[in-house]
């Protein structure tokens, strides 16, 4: 099996230096720098996170569920609920505009176009908690501010997924309704929604999922679900009426979510 | 011009597209269904005149902030918001190398077969069914409060994003390279370095950069529970209704996560 | 003596699906053979015994005197670095840089450890560089391998097989996914490489007139079987005909004429 060994071997050309390799040791370097900055100055430490996730692992043993706090719960739990899914509903009502104005091959023109995508940038960079932290004040306690900022968040999450899918369909049957002489409301109802409608419907079941999780805790500034219950377990130490709220969430929003990936694999 | 036709000529519609329709039909009056009786059933519904009193009181300030915001706690709403932006770094960066190889676990093709990825991906689902924020008041009653307990509660939750979606990057690679390596009489680290790696790292990378503008809107509220961060400011500002330095406060979170967003998707278009 | 020995090889895959019953052939050191046949007659399933990516449920594939099918572990990755391999599909990691996949092919002969932190020998490095150049892309080196053309990535791969210095060539349809000009070029430099160097090829190939071309053998393959043998003088229309179970002209397709 000798193979000849093709002798005239030279050097090796030398690796050039290019931009892309410069800009990628930059990045990782930048990192780093970054990283070191972060842990130097928040007094991050391996200690401390040993403490931290000991403490955190005992406390759970205190946790221990006691099911006579389940009928205090089921209240709460049900307003929840209540709260995404009216969050979510309004949120896509009121989104569905914004969707077309935000999408170039839907807009009425650029200029809207602009106007409707920064609304959006700025929608969409306020986290759900901080919508209802601020609205609690606004529109008092109860679950009406936690409804407001689902709707918020649900209007900026849902358009700029969805503008993304709509900017990526196939512009043939556009031109073919253009062509026969349709409106743009029309070309919405008769090219894009047919096209887009099933992924719609799965982002819609995905923007769902994220507000169950979010009513859950946007109680813990007021606005309304079960986390005011929480608050107040945690304010009266009952850490095992806590458990027992932990568990029953657990089990709802992983229901809710199989239910919903179910659904949306059935979809596309 | 009107087209005559007799209506014998137009078919049946076929019993699929019937179901098609009925289905459609029965879910939109599902929703619709739902919607109206949660809506009735909202407890309590405040009186128009408390809505009144509420927005005069708080949402007419709020506003006036945005157009004249308090510039005294600009100092401070700065420096706690590059706190939060440091705590988002960490939890980040905790969650992205603990779900390394969380990830390779949780493959079903790398490990062979989907009853040994299970386990993996069970306690990733598990993770991820909490919200952040709910590891983050545990933490706080734990711990105590500050950033400790926040980035803590970033770094969990990351884990099970980034788990989760790294798996599924893994799942999706191109099995030639590895038939390759492995014909060339390479093992399977040399597989792993050489076809498993390289294909996954560019998204790995984008993935990490999505959670990282994920994290620092967490990390804007976790203040809010006590867990570190310019959310802390905010709720000193929000107990005491005062309005202009609220505003303020918002303006800095909200710029400051519009140009990491847009830094972070140009860096992200760019990997893959 | 022959170089690569199939005996009496059967391949069942789970499922019951049997992709080869029973082929007997042997394969002289140094032949250019290229075996023909429609796609499902095990063609891809014959070349992957040889280095046991398909280990066959019975029979036995020798090259020389020693059994690749009994080979396991250590022994296995030894004989296999022995064996190039070209994929139809090229088989790159699109993001790695040429070079890099180039040098895929040394991890067989190099100690495991410096292969997994990428610490090659100057000497596997220069070679590489040389593979390159025999396959005419030198200055391709650095370039990431998705910014080729399709002709030039599936001349990283025969680089690859290349820096294996192997004994054995396996080329499973490598010009499938190219358009007729580049694939006479592909062929004609795996046919001079095997030539110079004098290595063993089998190329699993769907055109009969590339085959005519290239093979100094034919072997035609239909429904796992072996049913023609012998040189392209003898590959008639008829005999192809016979293998593909139709009349060629009715499917221009596997003239393959440009």
């Amino acid at each position: 099996m000798a193979v000849p060994d093709r002798g005239v071997v030279q050097g090796p050309p030398a690796r050039p230096v290019t931009a892309t390799r410069f800009l990628n040791w930059g990045t990782w370097g930048a990192i780093a720098v970054l990283f070191a900055v972060s842990v130097q100055q928040t007094g991050f430490n391996l200690e401390v996170v040993g403490q931290g996730m000991g403490d955190f692992l005992r406390f759970f043993g205190r946790l221990a569920p006691d099911w006579r706090a389940l009928p205090q719960i089921w209240g709460p739990l049900v307003e929840t609920l209540q709260i995404a899914w009216l969050g979510t509903v309004f949120g896509t009502i009121l989104g569905l505009p914004l969707i077309f104005l935000a999408s170039f091959n839907t807009t009425i023109n650029p200029p809207v176009m602009f106007v409707a995508r920064s609304i959006l940038t700025v929608m969409r960079s306020i986290p759900d908690l901080l919508y209802a932290a601020i609205l609690a004040p606004i529109l008092m306690i109860g679950p009406l501010p936690g409804v407001a900022a689902l709707t918020l968040f649900t209007m900026a999450v849902l358009a700029k997924l969805a503008s993304e899918a709509v900017e990526s369909i196939d512009p043939g049957p556009l031109e073919a309704l253009r062509a026969a002489g349709a409106g743009r409301n029309r070309m919405i109802v008769f090219a894009v929604l047919p096209q887009i409608g099933a992924t719609l419907t799965s982002f819609i079941l995905y923007v769902f999922e994220i507000n169950v999780r979010a009513s859950v805790i946007i109680g813990l500034v007021g606005a309304g679900g079960i986390g005011n219950l929480i608050n107040r377990y945690l304010s009266f130490f009952d850490y095992s009426g806590l458990g027992t709220l932990l568990i029953v969430v657990f089990g709802v929003v992983l229901a809710i979510d199989q239910l919903s990936v179910w659904l949306r694999s059935r979809l596309i | 011009m009107s087209i005559k036709r007799p209506a014998d000529t137009i078919p049946a519609t076929p019993p699929s597209v019937r179901r098609g329709n009925v289905f459609i039909g029965g879910a939109a009056l599902l929703v619709l269904a739902l919607t109206i009786f949660f809506l009735v059933t909202l407890d309590p519904l405040p009186t128009w005149a408390r809505l009144q009193s509420g927005f005069e009181r708080s949402g007419l300030p709020l506003l006036r902030g945005f157009v004249n915001p308090n510039w005294d706690v600009f100092p401070l709403a700065r420096n706690a918001m590059i706190e939060t932006v440091f705590m988002a770094v960490i939890g980040t960066t905790i969650g992205a190398v603990l779900a390394f190889p969380m990830a390779f676990l949780a493959a079903n093709n790398l490990l062979g077969s989907r009853l040994l990825a299970f386990p993996g991906k069970t306690f990733l689902v598990g993770i991820r069914t909490f919200p952040e924020i709910l590891f983050a008041i545990i933490l706080v009653a734990a711990t105590g409060p500050g950033p400790i307990a926040g980035i803590l509660a970033m770094g969990i939750n990351s884990v099970g994003f980034l788990g989760k979606v790294f798996s599924d990057v893994v799942e999706g690679i191109d099995a030639g390279p590895s038939e390759a390596i492995r014909a060339a009489g390479g093992n399977g680290l040399h597989v792993f370095f050489y076809s498993v790696v390289p294909q996954v790292l560019p998204e790995f990378a984008s993935y990490v950069l999505y959670r990282f503008e994920i994290n620092l809107r967490a990390a804007s509220v976790l203040g809010l529970v006590g867990a570190g961060g310019i959310g802390a400011v905010l709720i000193q500002r929000l107990q005491f209704r005062r309005w202009t330095e609220i505003s303020m406060i918002m303006i800095v979170i909200v710029v400051v996560i519009i140009v990491v967003d847009t830094l972070s998707s140009r860096v992200r278009r760019r990997l893959v | 003596m022959s170089h690569i020995t199939f005996a009496n090889v059967e391949v069942t895959y789970p499922g019951g699906l049997k992709a080869l019953k029973g082929v007997d052939l042997e394969i002289p050191q140094g032949q250019f053979v290229v075996i023909v046949g429609l796609s499902g007659a095990g063609k891809s399933t014959l070349i992957r015994t040889v280095n046991s990516l398909v280990v066959p449920s019975a029979g036995d594939v020798r090259i020389g005197d020693r059994s690749v099918t009994r080979a396991r572990g250590g022994e296995l990755r030894r004989l296999r670095s022995d064996i190039g391999m070209i994929f139809q599909t090229f088989n790159l990691v699109k993001r790695s840089s040429v070079l890099r996949n180039v040098l895929a092919g040394r991890l067989g002969a190099v100690q495991p450890l410096r292969g997994v932190l990428g610490l090659f020998p100057k000497a596997d490095v220069a070679f590489a560089h040389e593979c390159l150049r025999r396959v005419g892309i030198p200055e391709k080196a650095f370039a990431r391998a998705d910014a080729l053309s399709g002709g030039q990535q599936q001349r990283v791969g025969i680089a690859r097989a290349l820096a294996q210095r192997p004994s054995v060539m396996l080329a499973d349809e490598p010009v499938a996914s190219l358009d007729p000009p580049t694939s006479h070029a592909v062929m004609r430099d795996l046919k001079r490489i095997a030539r110079e160097d004098g290595i063993t090829t089998i190329v699993n190939l769907h055109f009969i007139d590339m085959a005519r071309e290239y093979a100094d053998r034919i072997v035609g393959m239909r429904d796992g079987l072996i049913v023609f043998d012998g040189t392209a003088d003898d590959a008639t229309d008829q005999v192809f005909e016979d293998i593909y179970g139709r009349p060629i002209d009715e499917d221009r397709d596997i003239r393959g004429r440009t």
